[in-house]
């Protein structure tokens, strides 16, 4: 991975758990737009079931919970413009890239070690 | 170095209160400045302050406030996390018209930007999660 | 040099594999909490790949009664060095 055009992000920033499922994906979400918020780069990595964060047609909970879609179309605005994605995850969920609801850059598992390794500073969620 | 925790997990639920404040003892006593630990997801429950575990089990709130008062450190809590979990001070839950509080100093609401801060600022930043 | 930090055991949950691909060469491995179990002499080839830069944290092995039960490529290491191991790393990622 070497498209780092642009200043090198200061915070990664790695979503693992799926919508809906658990507070999760919300919560690390939410700890992302706060540090852009605050003028941080931010790169956010979707890994394992966080790539389905990524899906088109999400609806809300059955009992009305928001869900993080709405939050996710908001990343642009937010100046989080490195969504990257696990390509094993997304090859063993059956998507692709055109599956998601953003536009995201797959990674190997080589480049995942990369980004973390060059990382000043991750966050698992 | 200056360090702070993020800590994830409910007090007893899991064992990730336990290996936080194991941790937290242990790098006070080899001289580390411990700047704050931040509840965020179900860590928040740590700051409940009606917490009443049995007597032969360790209080983990006031082993928390405890560091507050030895060291200084400072017990910060997701405003929004805690809201959600019924975890409000005096003053939010006085916005929100309930009777009585379920958080008390030490411990401070706070957003999340105090995290980002933290994790930008202190030289480790360690996670303990369930 | 960063240190990754797992608290369940892999032969209950494939978080282990997600910190697996996110280390570099040398980068480190602590299993805390239940993560102990990984480094049983049955279990502990999950981490092959990372042989020789895993540790575990004594205190949760005795807990768990399993001191000295460990294959002996594990580094049992006491609360002490487990900060220490923080002090000795860029930062450290836990992987939960």
């Amino acid at each position: 991975m070497n498209n780092l055009s642009g200043p090198v992000s200061e915070l990664l920033v790695i979503l693992r758990h799926a919508p809906h499922g658990s507070s999760w994906l919300r919560e690390g979400l939410d700890a992302a737009l706060v540090a852009a918020a605050f003028g941080r780069r931010v790169s956010l990595l979707f890994m394992g079931e966080g790539v389905t964060a990524l899906c088109r047609h999400q609806g809300p909970g059955p009992l009305g919970q928001k869900g993080t879609a709405a939050t996710l179309e908001m990343l642009e605005m937010y100046d989080i413009d490195s969504l990257w994605v696990e390509m094993a995850a997304l090859e063993r969920l059956g998507l692709y890239t055109e599956d998601l609801m953003l536009p995201t850059q797959p990674v190997s598992s080589d480049q995942l070690a990369a980004m973390v390794a060059a990382a000043p500073l991750v966050l698992t969620f | 170095m200056r360090y702070a925790i993020l800590l994830l997990g409910a007090p007893y639920s899991s064992q990730a209160s336990h290996s936080a404040l194991r941790f937290a003892q242990a790098l006070v006593a080899r001289g580390h400045r411990l700047e704050a630990v931040f509840f965020y997801h179900d860590g928040v429950q740590n700051a409940a302050r009606l917490m009443s575990p049995p007597q032969d089990e360790p209080h983990l709130a006031d082993v928390w406030r405890r560091l507050h008062a030895e060291h200084s450190v400072a017990l910060l809590v997701c405003i929004a996390t805690a809201l959600r979990r019924g975890l409000l001070d005096e003053k939010e839950a006085a916005r929100h018209g309930k009777l009585g509080h379920s958080v008390a100093a030490p411990f401070e609401l706070t957003g999340l930007g105090q995290l980002i801060d933290l994790g930008l600022s202190c030289d480790r930043l360690v996670t303990f999660a369930p | 040099m960063k240190l990754h930090i797992l608290n369940r055991s892999p032969a209950v949950s494939g978080v282990y594999r997600q910190a697996l691909d996110a280390m570099s060469p040398d980068d480190l491995l602590l299993l805390i909490e239940d993560a102990v179990l990984g480094g049983a002499p049955g279990l502990v080839d999950y981490f092959d790949e990372v042989a020789g830069r895993v540790y575990a944290l004594r205190e949760d092995l005795e807990a768990r009664g399993l001191a000295g039960r460990l294959d002996a490529s594990i580094q049992v290491i006491d609360i002490d060095g487990f900060v220490d191991l923080t002090e000795r790393s860029k930062q450290s990622v836990s992987w939960f």
